[in-house]
């Protein structure tokens, strides 16, 4: 964790690469990669994570949309059906690939809002000190709730649905990100060229999307990684406890109509895939924040 | 297998006779082979008891527990035709006066005898302070009740009803007089034993409860209404589990000896070919259907409730989703297992997509150029029902295939609830679990205002045909009335009664001697069932 945090001794000495600046991002981008190319993990990662996004968006050609029913009951896995079948005959196999489509869209979705939505507020707390306090305190008050009840609370009632479920995990996730953000930028808005950045212009808006924003991405970019991971966790859970969208496939509903059916005892090829693909999902987006992050951290690379 | 199950009955029966025979106390030649023992009985259950007071109607634990305790005047036989319980006779004085004659040797678990006065003083209560449930749902028509004598009871009806006694006598329990009168009202009275215990007099009374645990009942020594006097087992345990998969990795595991819920349709013959394990099934006495909200000026209209009704396929329904565990009503509110009036001249609404599109361009519809008419409909259902929550989507995807949109609508059961009773749909799926007397069902569901008239019909025709049957007393009579309005229902499809799903109930093989009722509220924990219970071997 760290190596997130902006390190003041470690500038000192160096003077360009190091520093979280906004020109020297093309530089420190293929260093970064360079750097990156040789973790192993880090590469396995990337490409799990590229395979669930071709299976996502390639759906269609790889399987087609499970029918409402088929004749082969709880059959377990087998050549005619790889994954085996459900309790009312569906391909279990269908239902996790297009499964990885509606994990991946509120994976996506839900990072994407809480990622621009957290950065945000913490820009603005970073810059405007005196929205500081108030941002803190906010923030402080979010991370301390019990997610997980209020998260349930509010899915069941406003009715499952996609957007439901994009909206809640998001609705939690962003105060991780500000607080994150905010650590970072803080440290950027002192440094002498945004001082030198005030002087040239009175827009703060200006000031903050060329030299705050760009100096946190690194951040960000390992927080999208990290948010998308945890909105799959929360996507799935929900959607386990029957408040998922009961109309569209996702990993988690195939948990949970297999727990309604009361086929977990019996049919174990019905709980074991569709937890595969979550774990896949997770693991390696939590392996690639990790990898992104040492391969872009220069003392790292000096190893 | 079918070798398998001889082979354990016979051991059984030799076993129970053995048993018999060294038991003095056990009558001779009795059906009930065993005698009682100092065998726990365990069960499972996925709900905690909320509601101790069997006045007011809640979750399925607490019918299941309260049941142990507080006797019916009345049970109920497969056909829905009501037997003696703690009433051995019962019928009407004159067109406003029924009356029930009681058993003389009852007596509750605190010594006091059970009597005519505690059944009148429970329903006069129930009438008064109104508890929800469906005791209070009976007793419309009822005005009060005396006890003329200590063995029988009168009951004043404010106009003539031909099925109230029946009806009362099978929904309401008796409570003792002497407990549940030092409460203001028994409809606040929490009867959680705070106050030195439980007073019942059913077979099992609770002794022990831990919430979110177990719950524990004892024998009750001396209990007439099981053969040899005496409840076998010493001890029925309640357990609570998470959910249906716990429940059945707990009976496998010995753990637990009956899983009081029924098994979902798909784990029933995987069960069934589980060896240590038995599975009994029960008939159903209820039904699934689907309403459609008349209120909505498309369902107003008779060919689009006819579409809606010829785009599903009841077929595929029954054998996937319910694996042939259910029966087709004829698409009528009579149903088979009530054979007394069953019409076997109704038929099931053929499944026909090309007849529903016809049907619904006599309605005055066009489909556009994908073949898709200009309407869609909102359907409801619990997601904890997750029987209607699988074939919502195959009535989805059948409509489409009539051009007919459908949109799911799945909720949490309170939800659904709200919506069901504040109209909130366009189609309403869901099940009754005991739909035993045509007169009193149809007055419910299809009369302007009746409690369950989740399609809002209001048809003079109808109304006047309902009312004619409830005060009919002629069986005859009243069988062809209510044939009659069951027809105009079917015709007119107010209401698109699917199917009647029997059930089936698992136990471990080392339990015997089960006497199976209708439905999932009796099944085979029902009083007499589990007071019979013996062990196998």
């Amino acid at each position: 964790m760290t190596s997130l945090e902006f390190d003041p001794a470690a500038t000192v000495g160096m003077t360009t690469p190091a520093e979280p600046v906004a020109t020297e991002n093309e530089r420190a981008g293929l260093a970064t990669w360079r750097a990156f190319r040789t973790e192993p993990l880090g590469l396995i990662s990337l490409g799990i994570l590229a395979l669930l996004v071709v299976v996502a968006i390639a759906a269609p050609l790889l399987a087609p949309y499970p029918a409402s029913y088929g004749t082969d009951v709880l059959k377990p896995p087998s050549l005619d059906y790889l994954f085996g079948t459900d309790s009312l005959g569906r391909d279990v196999l269908g239902e996790v690939i297009w499964g990885t489509q509606q994990s991946l869209l509120v994976a996506v979705s839900a990072s994407v809002i809480a990622i621009a939505f957290g950065t945000l507020v913490a820009v603005l707390g970073a810059y405007f000190r005196k929205l500081d306090g108030f941002i803190s305190v906010i923030v402080d008050l979010t991370l301390s709730l019990p997610v997980l009840p209020l998260m349930i609370l509010i899915a069941a009632l406003i009715g499952p649905s996609t957007g439901t479920i994009i909206g809640v995990v998001a609705a939690f996730s962003w105060p991780e990100v500000t607080r994150l953000v905010r650590s970072q930028a803080l440290t950027v808005v002192n440094l002498p060229y945004v001082d030198a950045a005030r002087l040239m212009t009175t827009s703060p808006l200006w000031i903050i999307s060329k030299h705050i924003v760009p100096a946190v991405t690194p951040v960000i970019v390992v927080s999208v990684v990290v948010t998308a991971s945890r909105a799959v966790l929360s996507a799935a859970g929900l959607a386990f406890l029957g408040l998922g969208d009961p109309t569209t496939w996702s990993w988690g509903r195939i948990l949970y109509e297999a727990q309604q059916s009361g086929a977990m005892s019996s049919a174990w090829w019905l709980t074991l895939f569709p937890s595969i693909a979550i774990l896949l999902l997770v693991l390696s987006a939590t392996l690639l924040s990790i990898a992104y992050n040492d391969a872009r951290n220069p003392r790292n690379r000096a190893r | 297998m079918r070798q398998r199950i001889l082979v354990t009955a016979a051991l059984a029966a030799s076993v129970a006779l053995t048993l018999s025979a060294c038991a003095p106390s056990a009558p001779p030649a009795s059906t009930s082979t065993a005698s009682a023992g100092s065998d726990t009985l365990t069960i499972a259950t996925t709900t905690d008891v909320v509601n101790y007071n069997p006045l007011i109607g809640n979750s399925r634990s607490d019918y299941w527990i309260t049941n142990l305790m507080y006797p019916h005047l009345l049970s109920i036989a497969d056909d829905g035709k009501k037997e003696p319980a703690l009433a051995t006779d019962w019928g009407y004085v004159d067109a406003t006066t029924g009356f029930y004659e009681i058993r003389d040797d009852l007596t509750w678990s605190d010594g006091e005898p059970v009597t005519a006065e505690d059944v009148a003083w429970t329903m006069n209560a129930v009438k008064k302070d109104a508890p929800s449930g469906t005791f209070y749902g009976q007793l419309g028509n009822f005005e009060s009740a005396t006890a003329v004598s200590d063995t029988r009871v009168e009951v004043k009806l404010t106009q003539a009803d031909s099925s109230i006694i029946e009806e009362i006598g099978f929904w309401g329990n008796v409570v003792p007089k002497h407990v549940f009168e030092k409460a203001a009202s028994v409809a606040d009275f929490p009867n959680d034993g705070s106050d030195g215990g439980w007073v019942g007099a059913g077979p099992f009374t609770l002794t022990k409860v831990q919430v979110g645990q177990s719950y524990e009942l004892d024998r009750v020594e001396d209990y007439p209404m099981v053969e040899g006097g005496t409840p076998i087992p010493a001890k029925v345990v309640y357990r609570v589990f998470p959910d249906v998969n716990t429940e059945i990795l707990a009976l496998q595991s010995g753990e637990v000896d009956v899983i009081a819920n029924a098994l979902p349709p798909a784990q029933v013959d995987q069960l069934k070919n589980s060896s240590g394990i038995e599975v009994e099934e029960v008939v159903g006495l209820g039904y699934a259907h689907m309403t459609y909200n008349m209120q909505n000026p498309d369902l107003a209209k008779l060919e689009v409730r006819q579409a809606l009704a010829h785009a599903v396929d009841y077929d595929a329904i029954r054998t996937v989703v319910l694996q042939g565990q259910a029966v087709s009503t004829g698409s009528s509110p009579l149903m088979p297992v009530l054979s007394d009036y069953y019409d076997d001249s109704l038929t099931e609404y053929e499944f026909d997509t090309d007849k529903a599109r016809s049907l619904m361009e006599e309605a005055g519809y066009t489909a556009d150029s994908s073949g898709n008419f200009p309407v869609s409909f909102r359907l409801i259902y619990s997601l904890q029902d997750s029987v209607t929550s699988q074939w919502a989507q195959l009535v989805k995807d059948s409509a489409a295939k009539a051009g007919i949109t459908i949109e799911l609508q799945g909720t949490e059961r309170n939800t659904y609830l709200a919506q069901t009773n504040a109209g909130d749909f366009d189609i309403y799926a869901g099940n009754f679990a005991i739909m035993d007397d045509p007169v009193t069902n149809f007055t419910l569901a299809y009369l302007p205002g009746g409690a369950i008239n989740y399609t809002y019909v209001d048809d003079p025709a109808l109304n006047e045909l309902i009312a004619q049957g409830a005060v009919t007393s002629d069986t005859d009579e009243k069988i062809q009335i209510m044939r009659d309005a069951a027809k105009i229902v079917h015709d007119n499809v107010y209401d698109n009664i699917m199917y009647t799903q029997n059930l089936y109930f698992a136990h471990s093989d080392k339990w015997d001697g089960f006497i199976t009722k209708p439905s999932e509220l009796l099944s085979i924990v029902n009083p007499e069932s589990l007071a019979s219970a013996h062990k196998a071997e």
